[in-house]
């Protein structure tokens, strides 16, 4: 059998973001993978520190934009610690809303995707079309279907009306039972199940040592959860499950994700049901930031995001450094697609929830 | 309950013999975090094998250059003294301040070390696999040289472009090749002679 390498990309490997990889195979099979990245490298961590703490909210929600909202609160919750801000209560849970509200969508996406790269188009239009039921509440409620920009320095910058809680609540009842639909034939639909079950294995102790975070840990029974381990908004009132499996396949992957999708939904109906009154943010000029420097980490959709602030006496941040939950996870490709068949590279490779501008930065 | 037990300091000072400075926090949900400067670049990696031990997560790596203090200009006859940070290293505007953000389940352990300009410091990799992508980044971003790393090359950074990014001003367009509407047009015409 002939061994021979090939190149993967750097267009379309899985979704329309560039990554390139030489895959070396004998036969089909895989045996190696190199990743050569860099591709939208944008240069974003040298800009943050070019512009004022207030500007650098706009520009991080800018980094990605299935988890553009966790970028902006994650760097909020590092400038409030250093400045000794306390975000509100009602601002607290708005910033939970809006987080599980892009989670849903973020998780769906992907879910879908996989369902395009199995073949399966016709369930890869449904899921999105479910999605859309998400999209249209960000639109309603934010006024915009990606970057929602719901979060700024010291809380939040939108609330909800009760006739904005009537329509999310509406629409969570039409989407819970969908999720529940598309769950089920993820379970047990052939076609899925044969394309996923058993490839692009990543076992406990290679997730450990890849130290891989969010969804792709969890799939392979690594239980960490940021809202659980080290909680932050409104999350410690609230019931927050964390799901695991053992198998650490891309069908587990995607069950968590659809798991954590549902999951979602309740959180915010807790939210709704518990929203408390009051302002949505500790103040309405912008507050003075001390010098200083913190480390704050929230759970994006695809897993622990963690950013480092570090503020001088000048207005502009000295360094703002971020690590992005998809930066961990390129690393247990290798993992994954050792001895995996070369049809099942883009399946795998979406499996991680790739995020390219994300790590790219 | 913070993961950051109250005997660390008192361990991390044994596993590093030069000496460390410790600070810890907790914020209003119970999260810790805590900060470990060394004295001394070369406690680096005792104590990352002492964390590694301890089941820790390498999250991420940060580095810069943190800005000289503005002193008054020196009297005359007298020579300047020149700040220094923890461990002597100068507060020059040109050291390397770097930090190993550890996760141990929830809480940040930051292991601080100072490297001068155009110094070199141990690699994590060998240790902790994560620690492989942000040391690229590290040498591209910054003239930083780190010490046996198995794969040393670019990261996200192309060859062509010269290292230490972040220490100077790059234009977009050469960054990205001219990869920009406008430099491509402007390519365009000047093969073309603007016809």
């Amino acid at each position: 059998m002939s061994t021979f390498t090939i190149p993967v990309g750097p267009l379309h490997v899985a979704l329309e973001e560039p990554m390139y990889f030489r895959v070396d195979v004998q036969g089909e099979t895989v045996t190696n993978v190199d990743i050569h990245a860099g591709h939208v490298h944008r240069g974003i961590e040298y800009l943050v520190t070019k512009r004022n703490v207030f500007q650098n909210i706009v520009l991080t929600e800018r980094i990605c934009s299935l988890c553009s909202n966790s970028h902006p609160q994650a760097y909020a919750m590092g400038i409030e610690q250093i400045a000794g801000l306390t975000v509100p209560p009602r601002g607290e849970y708005l910033r939970v809303i809006a987080d599980e509200i892009k989670r849903v969508a973020s998780h769906l996406f992907n879910v879908g995707v996989l369902a395009h790269l199995v073949g399966f188009e016709s369930l890869f239009m449904h899921v999105m079309e479910v999605r859309e039921m998400m999209q249209d509440v960000k639109e309603s409620v934010f006024g915009n279907r990606m970057d929602i920009g719901a979060n700024i320095i010291g809380g939040v910058r939108y609330d909800i009306t009760p006739e904005n809680a009537a329509y999310l609540k509406e629409q969570l009842d039409r989407l819970e039972p969908a999720i529940a639909e598309i769950t089920e034939i993820y379970r047990t639909n052939g076609s899925v199940l044969g394309r996923t079950k058993g490839v692009g294995v990543l076992s406990y102790e290679d997730a450990i040592n890849c130290s891989v975070v969010g969804p792709v840990a969890r799939a392979s029974g690594i239980n960490y959860d940021v809202r659980i381990k080290a909680p932050y908004s409104a999350y410690p009132d609230l019931e927050v499950p964390v799901h695991t499996l053992s198998d650490g396949d891309v069908w587990s992957r995607a069950m968590i994700r659809l798991a954590e999708a549902a999951t979602a939904i309740d959180i915010i109906r807790q939210c709704l049901a518990k929203l408390p009154d009051g302002p949505t943010s500790c103040t309405t000029e912008r507050p003075p930031i001390p010098a200083g420097e913190a480390v704050a980490k929230c759970e994006a959709p695809r897993g622990e995001l963690i950013y480092y602030v570090r503020m001088t006496d000048s207005p502009r941040p000295e360094r703002v450094k971020w690590r992005v939950p998809s930066f961990m996870n390129w690393d247990a490709l290798r993992f994954m697609l050792k001895g995996a068949k070369i049809s099942d590279i883009a399946i795998v490779v979406n499996s991680i929830d790739p995020c390219i501008s994300c790590t790219e930065r | 309950m913070s993961k950051l037990t109250d005997d660390l300091e008192g361990i991390l000072a044994s596993v590093a013999p030069a000496g460390i400075q410790y600070t810890r926090r907790t914020d209003a949900k119970g999260v810790g975090s805590a900060w470990c400067r060394l004295s001394s670049k070369s406690d680096l990696l005792r104590v990352a094998t002492f964390l590694k031990k301890e089941g820790a997560r390498l999250s991420t790596i940060t580095i810069l250059q943190p800005k000289a203090p503005s002193a008054p200009p020196p009297k005359e006859g007298e020579t300047p003294v020149v700040p220094t940070f923890f461990g002597g290293t100068p507060h020059d505007g040109k050291t390397f301040e770097i930090s190993y953000h550890f996760d141990m389940d929830g809480d940040t352990l930051t292991v601080v070390a100072y490297v001068p300009h155009g110094g070199d410091v141990d690699s994590l990799t060998p240790l902790f696999r994560a620690a492989d992508w942000p040391e690229r980044e590290m040498m591209e971003l910054y003239s930083i040289i780190v010490h046996a790393h198995p794969d040393p090359r670019r990261l996200f950074i192309d060859p062509a472009i010269d290292g230490a990014v972040l220490e100077r001003l790059i234009p977009f367009s050469a960054l990205a090749n001219s990869a920009t509407t406008k430099g491509l047009w402007e390519q365009i015409l000047a093969q073309t002679g603007g016809k």
